[in-house]
């Protein structure tokens, strides 16, 4: 019964756990299961940042081919995790502030933090800096969907939100409304 | 007179017991009395006693007792009456007599006697012993069937039918009987029965096949036959009624006793057979002494009541018995209570004796010899004492009481130890086995117990108390799900979750059927088990309802037990 790791077509190293048909069990013992949530809670983490995976429903599960696939089945040992059991890791994520139910007011889908907020913002400014556009009034799809590729493309506009309103605290940021929805311009380090 | 024909003189000077019959009983005796014949005195007879027996009235004369003295059979009586008597003339009884009278007179003595020899019956060969009275040596004492060459009864009015029908080569001696013995032809002859013409023997009463009635064609010739028949002549033949009676006259009192005797043994009538139940059978026909019959006494009807009669006695003495012997029963209960404390009384002592081991050497050695002793006595009674349940009014207090339950419990799960090997009982209830469920445990006890069963709040009570009597010691353990058991060491939760790991860890998953298996335990107690391992984190399962393809709901669903692989799990996938 040796557990290996496991690389997958899209590169990512899977841990020997994964391997191991307990893994998709939920397990009555809670000292069990603590330790069960947490190396899924990290595999979750490690796959959506490999994979920049921001949303987990739990209905990726239910159907195949979803971009969750290669950490929620192992088809090696014909073993998925189950939806009530993802429902449940979910929701300790949301506890440890590793997630947080997007959209709100539900439990089925989270977006997955696998840079906090704080970091986010952090990312934010450094590629506003980076890329010499402070000062300068972007809108929201400037930022999510730029030019050149960045850390930042795809990030879904809740969390960029977040991001913007920890940098607007410290001000670094300015909320502008114009004509055709939201912009913000990013204001150097005040001193 | 009345006297010289209903009497026979009797030699007074043997005692009076030496004259009854052997199933005769002297009810009554009175002196000074003197004797009526008729309504006149009786010169002979004025000063004399009378006894009154269950047969026959004697008088016997205080003057010259061999001469005087006379008796009178009760059968003749057919009335009595009582006089109290006034002034001057003494209380009186009067008996009015009736029945064919004995022929003449009081030589007759020779017949009279012939009843005390012994004779042998001709039909079964039984030798009758003499002495008995007239009616009941008539007949065979076994069988029943008439004597038949016995000489007449002279003093029996039933004897004499019987008599006339002898052959009178048994009479010959009698010449006074001669004028009655010719007899019709037809009395020799068989007679036919009634009811099934079988030709019986004409001596007897009933059919010797179908056992009905006999008698009752000759009787109607016999009473006509006194009537057609001369008999001798008597004097007092055609004398009033005074010639008919007899008077005893009670000079001294005493009479009211003798008249009551004298009516009872006249009611019971004796002479007319001596067995109950054919007096009352007799009693119909008492109205007519001359039909006084012996009933169903003769013949194989006869034999079998006989036998019946004689079963029934020893029925009931069997029943007598087995009276006894169930009396004994209820004491041997008494019996065993006393074996049972008198052994717990030498386990005491022996328990006793080790401890102050020291101080009484001697005593050490020689109690329990005598222990053994009277321990083997008791076995060898049947008293087996070693497996008596132990009950609270053995015990001092409660608390020894437990301890000594512990003891017994722990004989019953390991088989006790000083008992013998090839004992089948020393093989305890878990002998083989090391976990074992409480309920089971309490049935095995009680059954064990057989009496004084324990109730379930005391064994419980026990059970803390059953590891110092244990070795190994076993431990009571209630699982999440309320299951009780009795284990030994390898069952503690400890070391079974340790052989679970080690045991998944070398084969692999298992299934809860599998490990019960290779634990050769029941499913639902390995089922029990695995769950406390898993509650201690012991081992994790993997529900096969998560499978990809098959499981899930409705297709068996299957855990299979792991060692716990998150403990000590260190991540070893992609970090970043």
């Amino acid at each position: 019964m040796s557990l290996s790791t496991y690389t997958t077509t899209s590169g990512f190293l899977l841990p020997s756990i994964h391997s191991a048909p307990p893994f998709f069990t939920e397990q009555p013992n809670p000292t069990t299961q603590a330790t069960a949530t947490a190396q899924w809670s990290r595999l979750i983490l490690a796959y959506a940042r490999h994979k920049k995976l921001f949303i987990l429903r739990v209905e990726d599960v239910e159907t195949s081919g979803s971009d969750w696939d290669e950490i929620l089945r192992n088809t090696r040992i014909n073993r998925k995790i189950l939806p009530g059991y993802l429902s449940n890791i979910m929701e300790a994520m949301v506890a440890q502030n590793l997630a947080v139910y997007e959209p709100v007011k539900q439990t089925r889908s989270v977006l997955v933090y696998w840079r906090l907020p704080e970091e986010w913002a952090e990312v934010l400014y450094d590629w506003v800096i980076s890329t010499g556009q402070l000062n300068t009034i972007l809108t929201f799809y400037d930022i999510t969907d730029p030019p050149l590729e960045s850390l930042l493309t795809g990030i879904p506009i809740s969390l960029l939100r977040k991001a913007i309103s920890i940098l607007s605290k410290t001000g670094r940021s300015q909320t502008i409304a114009i004509a055709d929805g939201e912009g913000v311009r990013f204001l150097a380090r005040s001193k | 007179m009345a006297l010289r024909r209903y009497t026979q003189s009797t030699d007074g000077t043997i005692p009076i017991q030496a004259l009854l019959y052997n199933d005769e009983e002297l009810f009554a005796t009175q002196d000074n009395v003197g004797i009526y014949d008729g309504s006149q005195k009786s010169l002979d007879h004025q000063n004399g006693t009378v006894h009154i027996t269950s047969h026959r009235l004697f008088y016997i004369d205080s003057h010259r007792p061999g001469r005087k003295s006379f008796e009178m059979a009760l059968s003749y009586i057919s009335r009595t009456e009582h006089y109290a008597g006034l002034f001057k003339s003494s209380p009186k009884i009067t008996c009015h007599l009736s029945g064919d009278p004995i022929t003449s007179g009081s030589h007759e003595q020779g017949t009279t006697h012939a009843h005390f020899d012994s004779w042998e019956c001709e039909v079964c060969a039984y030798r009758n012993p003499p002495g008995l009275s007239p009616t009941a040596a008539r007949v065979c004492a076994l069988c029943g069937v008439p004597r038949t060459a016995v000489p007449p009864s002279t003093n029996s009015v039933l004897s004499h039918h019987l008599s006339r029908s002898l052959p009178s080569s048994a009479l010959s001696s009698s010449t006074t009987l001669a004028p009655v013995l010719p007899l019709s032809a037809g009395h020799k002859n068989p007679v036919a029965c009634p009811a099934c013409t079988f030709l019986n023997h004409p001596y007897l009463r009933s059919c010797e096949m179908c056992a009905s009635d006999l008698t009752k064609q000759p009787m109607g010739e016999y009473r006509s036959a006194p009537s057609s028949r001369p008999i001798t002549p008597d004097p007092d033949d055609g004398d009033d009624d005074s010639a008919r009676m007899m008077k005893v006259s009670f000079r001294k009192g005493g009479d009211k006793h003798s008249y009551a005797v004298l009516r009872r043994s006249l009611k019971s009538k004796a002479w007319e057979g001596s067995s109950p139940g054919f007096t009352s059978l007799s009693a119909v026909n008492s109205t007519d002494p001359d039909n006084g019959t012996t009933g169903g006494r003769s013949g194989i009807s006869g034999i079998l009541r006989t036998v019946e009669t004689s079963a029934k006695g020893r029925e009931t003495d069997m029943r007598d018995a087995l009276q006894d012997l169930e009396a004994l029963m209820v004491k041997a209960k008494d019996m065993v209570r006393l074996a049972a404390e008198l052994n717990e009384k030498l386990t005491a002592a022996v328990a006793t004796v080790p401890t102050d081991a020291g101080s009484g050497k001697g005593l050490a050695d020689s109690q329990p010899e005598e222990a053994t002793f009277i321990r083997s006595s008791l076995s060898q009674l049947g008293l087996q004492i070693s497996n008596t349940p132990v009950t609270l009014d053995m015990m001092k207090d409660e608390r020894a009481w437990f301890d000594e339950l512990a003891r017994e419990l722990a004989g019953v799960l390991q088989g006790a130890p000083h008992t013998r090997r090839d004992d089948i009982i020393t093989s305890g209830m878990m002998k083989s086995r090391g976990i074992i469920a409480l309920d089971e445990v309490w049935g095995g006890w009680n059954r064990a117990r057989g009496v004084a069963l324990i109730p379930p709040s005391t064994f419980l009570q026990v059970l803390p108390h059953l590891t110092a009597h244990t070795s190994p010691t076993i431990r009571h353990r209630a699982f999440a799900s309320g299951l009780n058991v009795l284990h030994t060491p390898p069952y503690s939760t400890a070391a079974f979750a340790a052989r679970l790991s080690g045991f998944l860890a070398i084969s692999g998953a298992k299934t809860t059927l599998e490990i019960s298996r290779e634990e050769q335990l029941t499913v639902a107690l390995v089922t029990e088990m695995i769950d406390a391992a898993e509650q201690d984190g012991g081992v994790c399962r993997d529900d096969s309802s998560s499978a990809i393809v098959g499981g899930g709901s409705g297709t068996g669903v299957e855990v299979r037990w792991w060692t716990n692989i998150f403990v000590g799990y260190n991540w070893d996938g992609q970090d970043n």
